[in-house]
């Protein structure tokens, strides 16, 4: 047996030929788009087109801006990456943290870009019951239907939260280095506001 | 820019002129001088940086300075580490700290001192159970970070603090 | 070859540089030494009645004390505005950078300065020998490394410095061109490490390190996969040296491959990872050139203040006339943490260089946390191979052999010598009577890599103790019965060849360990875990040198005629509490906590007049006896605060200048006092006078308390204040002064000044100076601590999830000076161990730190709910005499717990890591799939 040192992997490894100029510049690129209600109209059946819709919508729900704040257990995540919130923070008894790192006191009534800290007014993480995390998205559509999944919301208030809520429109315009939601939050009025037109039909969980 | 007046332990500092992108830790740093604020990590994830805001309902919290603007400050009232000591008396915790050998390096104490001392004032309002306190310090204080001293002593010494005023702090008869 | 630990090719600064370290002029009432000495004007001094560190005041009040709460405007004497410096470094090491794109800054934000590479060459600039490679990224090359810098920006202030960084912050502001292969350096050191030991263990060696010197391979591959040394004995050898010793070490791989059935050989990888060594305080300087005065002053934050002077006198010292500062004031600040990763950074030449371009403007420069991801020095990924043959009839380890390579990054800095600790750690507390080990440092286009906590041994350690695990389990035998078997026995010899000059009672933890409930019912707590949770429990040893093999210690000590004392040291407080230390250890001969403590005073010791020359690790002994003929000479002057020497070098110097002011200053006034003629024998019977509560205690003579003492000693002129230094090479230097008419002071210091009543300090001439041989560097170390930690882990089945439910760290360390600090220092290592066992990685290369877009958050260390804070019981052995010389504990107690945990996760889940992080993903994965094992 030689002494010969195992160090030519480590090298190998290390050959790897991506160029990262910035990895915040990268996410400066416009959003992912969404397609448009129109775009469906070659699918006859009402609930089948339904069920297109929210997949669709589906893009939004689950990118990292709004899967994030609604996280199956009690600490929300952050990032592109969907990392574990770090500094750990908890929902506390309101959605808002717990006595010592209340939400807004990082997350202020805008984002602070010199920080890339995100801000809105009514920063908060989404009540428990609206957990998305690990669900599938037709799982996540039915919880979406059910009042008392949704925070009592009927069809019409669920556009007008998702079409109109200034929160959820945060996920447009989340400062540098966070992907937005795809599309715009015009475009995710009109799918939803579709959806509940054609009979609110999820897709098969 | 927008012109904003702070109060920092006690004394009003303004009307100053700040862009809506200064940090308040860059105001306090830079520009009013108050480097026992300290400047960790930038990004909110440490929290040497944070200090008290005295709210107007007399409640007070901590907030980290580097993550958030200056502006955002104004008219409000702010604690730092150079304001806990009273004609030259040192608190109670801030004499804890010392008598426990809490901290190494002390960079990152002011931040632990304004935690711990917002917690304190929550717990003279509302005093907890003997049992939920350490808990309630851990929870308190998992914001910062430290890299010297493994927190434990930090930890010990903000419970004594408590256990040493437990009228104050601890519901009676609370087991 | 006369390599040793922690060697570098010192640069004897020929700059014509005065590297004047007096005081400024100008006694404002808050000049910068003011503010350094603690426990500051008219502050309470905690340190009294040890309760509490005698910094304790300033730091709990956010006293101005790090380098980075100061602006010019805080400096006596400085102009009161600040300018500050931006750099830009390279995100990029495979592509031709091909010059700055500043359009972002638009006219406005243009700054006042621009420094590059070419700016650096044409004004003479050189490069200090430890820092060689380029400080700035020349236009047309590939960088050296991520993370090199590529310019440095002044603005006028800060306002235009925050707008300026923010609009270069997304920019491309470095434009790049064609792709090339990362730039190759030569490797930064391979050595061969070979013991093979006689018949008996008092027999000579057959072959080791200190008998024959230690060896390199003088042959290295070549292109295309980088230069890796050739171990083997090649048949035309390049030197005897290395052939005889590589023909030896060949034979022990040999025997451990001959599948001998009476020995258990186990043949294992182990990898280790990058990790920032995530000091809070980021590094920060603050520089002014004063060109009336041709003064370059500095304020900085380093753990090598000596060097740090140096290297910025060598840099400037051929620069043309108009950039080179006639003489260099520095001024060293309190750290915030430091941990290795501020010992002998290249952040004061930048610093400095930015104030030589914008004369009469202070400048700071001062890392964000990107900037220090990107740019401070990291610990060493190692990757490892290790051999380890045991007797399975005696449980007893016959052979032992090792491969170690380490990634240096972009610049060598301490490689070479964290690859030798490492090595010649590789056994840790262990005897092996045949040991071969080679170690390699490799450049690479990594951040540079450097000093941090453990410096190679918490990687080869962590490797050796998961193996020695799993040789227990295989055998079988009780883990801590392996231990007893082959523990190095007080006496034996290390892998050098060299032993111990200091207890390591490594029979004494191992008896802690075995009796502590946490081992004990170890059965127990895994047979009543809860459903859904594996418990485990896992048990480490290490021992950890201390010491650099070239330390210096300067101190002095001052009594005033009220009884006040003050000590200066060179020594720098990083959190370490050596001002504490050095004030405890001074009132064991002084009766008092010191008043007053200065660190890192290097400029506080002029009257010594030292002189050096030459490398304290290379020079030849003829060199060194011919060079202490000179009164004034030494091997080294001043040494970073690095290697765990805090409480064993750090007040060493201090002490011995406290026992020369209690011999001469104070005994000779109590014996004035008592009234007790020079002719009564009780005037020779100093050794024997005690204190008690501030009095000297003598039997049968009335107390005295120390004021009277210091009075009279003024009164009388005699010795008030001493100053000496002291230098150790594995041993402490020695000499003989004359301070009376009496015999002559020996003590183990080689340069002595004393000050008598209240006149000028005046040096005093040395006899019978013997420095420590210089062919102690062959030695690895004569000087180590022992630490053992016990973890009890919980698992979850199902997440991976980890929680630490009990701990205990058992360590000695001689007498501990500041025994608080001590346990706050074991719970700190404790925590680093932990984060490095389970949290904290760095990728090495792209998508690592050198891109600048890491920190905290995305890089996790241990907080406090990562952590058993009401469940990890520190202890510490009582020292085996009340004498005993403190010994360095602030590295070894890191150790054991990164092992230890390992080991623990091992017994919990069966499967057997082999490399760090072990993160919850990992676990998890782990659990489900049963690998590894």
């Amino acid at each position: 047996m030689t002494s010969r040192l195992a160090v030519s992997s480590l090298v190998a490894a290390a050959a790897l030929p991506t160029v990262v100029l910035t990895a915040f510049a990268a996410t400066l690129a416009a959003p992912a788009p969404l397609r448009s209600v129109d775009s469906f109209s070659s699918i006859s059946d009402p609930a089948e087109r339904s069920a297109a819709y929210f997949v669709e919508l589906g893009k939004v729900l689950t990118s990292p801006r709004c899967m994030n704040c609604h996280p199956a257990g009690d600490r929300p995540r952050q990032g592109d990456t969907a990392r574990l919130h770090q500094p750990p923070v908890e929902r506390g008894p309101d959605g808002l943290g717990l006595p010592a790192l209340r939400c807004p006191v990082c997350h202020q009534a805008a984002n602070f870009e010199p920080a890339r800290v995100p801000g809105n007014p009514a920063w908060r993480l989404a009540p428990r019951e609206m957990g998305w995390e690990g669900r599938t998205l037709g799982e996540i559509c039915a919880q979406i239907r059910d009042p008392a999944r949704n925070g009592g919301r009927s069809l019409a208030a669920l556009v007008e939260h998702v079409g109109g809520d200034h929160l959820v429109g945060w996920a447009w315009a989340p400062g540098s280095g966070r992907e937005p939601a795809p599309g715009t939050q015009d475009q995710a009025r009109a799918l939803i506001s579709a959806w509940v037109e054609t009979g609110a039909e999820c897709p098969r969980p | 820019m927008k012109s904003i007046t702070v109060t920092v332990n006690g004394v009003a500092h303004g009307p100053s002129a700040v862009r809506d992108d200064l940090s308040m830790n860059d105001f306090l740093r830079e520009y009013l001088g108050v480097t026992g604020v300290k400047f960790g990590c930038g990004v909110g994830q440490c929290l040497s940086c944070a200090i008290i805001v005295d709210n107007a309902d007399g409640a007070s919290e901590t907030s980290p300075t580097c993550i958030v603007p200056a502006a955002s400050f104004d008219g409000k009232a702010i604690r730092t580490v150079e304001g806990h000591a009273k004609g030259g008396e040192l608190s109670a915790l801030q004499r804890a700290f010392i008598n426990h050998f809490a901290f190494q390096c002390g960079y990152c104490t002011a931040g632990f001192l304004n935690e711990a001392q917002v917690l304190l004032e929550r717990l003279a309002r509302t005093p907890i159970a003997r049992a939920d306190l350490e808990r309630t310090i851990a929870e308190a204080l998992d914001g910062h970070l430290c890299r010297c001293t493994g927190y434990v002593k930090y930890h010990e010494a903000v419970r004594d603090v408590v256990l040493a005023d437990s009228a104050l702090y601890l519901r009676k008869g609370s087991p | 070859m006369p390599m040793s630990r922690r060697n570098f090719v010192r640069s004897v600064v020929a700059s014509g540089i005065t590297l004047s370290f007096t005081r400024l002029a100008g006694a404002a009432p808050l000049d910068f030494d003011t503010r350094e000495t603690m426990p500051g004007r008219g502050s309470w001094n905690p340190a009294i009645h040890a309760a509490g560190r005698i910094d304790g005041v300033a730091k709990v009040t956010g006293a101005k004390l790090y380098a980075s709460d100061f602006r010019a405007g805080d400096m006596p004497g400085w102009p009161s505005k600040t300018a500050h410096a931006l750099m830009l470094r390279a995100a990029d090491a495979t592509h031709v950078f091909r010059g700055l794109d500043l359009s972002a800054l638009g006219g406005a934000l243009a700054p006042t300065a621009l420094v590059t590479a070419a700016d650096v060459a044409r004004i003479g600039v050189r490069v200090p020998a430890f820092y060689e490679g380029d400080l700035f990224c020349p236009v047309d090359t590939t960088p050296l490394y991520l993370g090199q810098p590529l310019a440095l920006l002044v603005f006028a202030d800060f306002d235009l410095f925050d707008q300026a960084r923010m609009a270069l912050r997304d920019a491309a502001f470095a434009k790049f061109g064609e792709e090339t292969a990362p730039v190759e350096t030569p490797g930064y050191g391979a050595f061969r490490f070979t013991r093979v030991g006689g018949p008996t263990p008092e027999a000579p060696d057959v072959v080791s390190p200190v008998k024959d010197g230690w060896v390199s391979p003088g042959k290295f591959e070549t292109a295309p996969n980088g230069k890796r040394p050739i171990w083997a004995r090649l048949p035309i050898p390049t030197g005897q040296d290395y052939a005889r010793v590589a023909a030896i070490g060949e034979q022990i791989r040999a025997d451990l491959a001959t599948h001998d059935p009476a020995v258990l050989v186990l043949d294992r990888e182990f990898r280790t990872q990058s990790v920032d060594p995530m000091f809070l305080e980021p590094e920060s300087a603050l520089a002014w050139y004063d060109a009336g005065r041709e003064t370059l002053e500095l304020v900085l934050g380093v753990q090598s203040p000596y060097e740090a002077a140096d290297s910025v006198a060598f840099m400037l010292g051929a620069a043309d006339q108009a950039v080179r500062p006639k003489r260099i004031a520095m001024h060293f600040a309190s750290c915030g943490g430091g941990f290795g990763g501020r010992d002998h950074t290249p952040f004061p030449l930048y610093a400095a260089l930015a104030a030589m371009f914008v004369p009469d403007r202070p400048v700071r420069l001062a890392n964000t946390r990107f900037d220090q991801f990107q740019s401070g020095v990291k610990r060493h990924a190692f990757a490892m191979r290790t051999q380890i043959g045991v007797e399975r009839a005696t449980g007893k380890i016959v052979a032992f052999a090792a491969d170690h390579a380490l990634d240096g990054g972009g610049l060598a800095n301490f490689s070479a010598n964290v690859a030798t600790v490492g090595a010649n750690a590789a056994l840790g507390i262990y005897y092996a009577p045949k040991a071969d080990i080679t170690t390699y440092a490799f450049h690479s286009r990594g951040v540079t890599a450097g000093s941090m906590r453990g410096y190679g041994t918490v990687q080869t350690m962590t490797a050796l103790e998961t193996l020695v695990d799993e040789i227990c389990a295989t055998l079988p035998l009780d883990p801590i019965a392996f231990r007893r078997r082959n523990a190095l026995a007080t006496g034996g010899k290390t892998l050098a060849g060299n032993a111990y000059i200091v207890s390591v009672r490594t029979p004494e933890i191992l008896d802690k360990l075995e009796a502590h409930p946490i081992w004990r019912d170890r059965a127990d707590a895994r047979a009543g875990a809860p459903a859904g949770v594996l418990v485990g429990t896992g048990v480490a040893c290490a021992a950890k040198d201390y010491g650099s093999g070239a330390d210096c210690s300067l101190g002095s000590v001052a009594i005033d005629a009220r009884g006040m004392i003050s000590i200066a040291c060179d020594s720098v407080e990083m959190g370490n509490g050596i001002g504490t230390a050095a004030a405890n250890r001074v009132a064991a001969h002084l009766g008092r906590i010191a008043d007053e403590v200065a660190t890192a005073r290097i400029d506080a010791f002029d009257p010594l007049g030292l002189v050096t020359s030459s490398d304290p690790y290379r020079i030849s002994q003829e060199m060194q006896d011919a060079a202490q003929q000179n009164p004034r000479w030494v091997p080294a002057i001043s040494s970073a605060s690095t290697a765990s020497i805090g409480a064993h070098v750090g007040t060493h110097a201090a002490a011995e200048a406290a026992r020369i002011v209690f011999r001469y200053g104070l005994w000779p006034a109590a014996l004035d006092l008592w009234r007790v003629p020079k002719s009564d024998p009780l005037a020779g019977a100093w050794r024997q006078a005690l204190w008690k509560d501030g009095e000297l205690v003598m039997p049968g003579l009335a107390p005295l308390a120390l004021a009277d003492l210091a009075a009279r000693a003024h009164a009388q002129n005699g010795v008030t204040a001493a100053m000496t230094h002291g230098f150790n090479r594995w041993a402490w230097s020695s000499a003989a002064f004359r301070v009376d008419d009496e015999e002559a002071w020996s003590a183990d210091i080689d340069a002595l000044a004393v000050r008598r009543g209240s006149g000028d300090f005046v040096r005093l001439d040395r006899s019978a100076v013997a420095f420590p041989p210089t062919d102690y560097n062959r030695i690895g170390t004569s000087y180590a601590s022992l630490c053992g930690a016990l973890v009890r882990v919980e698992v979850e089945r199902a997440t991976g999830a980890i929680r630490i439910a009990r701990a205990y760290s058992v360590l000695e360390c001689g007498r501990a000076l500041a025994p608080e600090i001590v346990i706050g220092q074991a719970q700190g290592g404790f925590a680093m161990g932990v984060g490095y066992a389970l949290l904290e990685s760095l990728p090495p290369y792209e998508g690592g730190p050198g891109d600048g877009t890491w920190n905290l958050g995305r890089y996790l260390v241990a907080r406090a709910s990562d952590l058993p804070l009401h469940a990890l019981e520190v202890e510490v052995l009582a020292p085996v005499e009340p004498d005993e010389r403190p010994k360095g504990m602030a590295e070894v107690v890191m150790i054991p717990v990164v092992p230890a945990l390992l080991n623990a996760i091992f017994d919990a889940t069966g499967c057997r890591f082999r490399s760090l992080p072990v993160t919850q993903a990992m676990l998890a994965d782990a659990i489900r799939t049963g690998a590894p094992r």
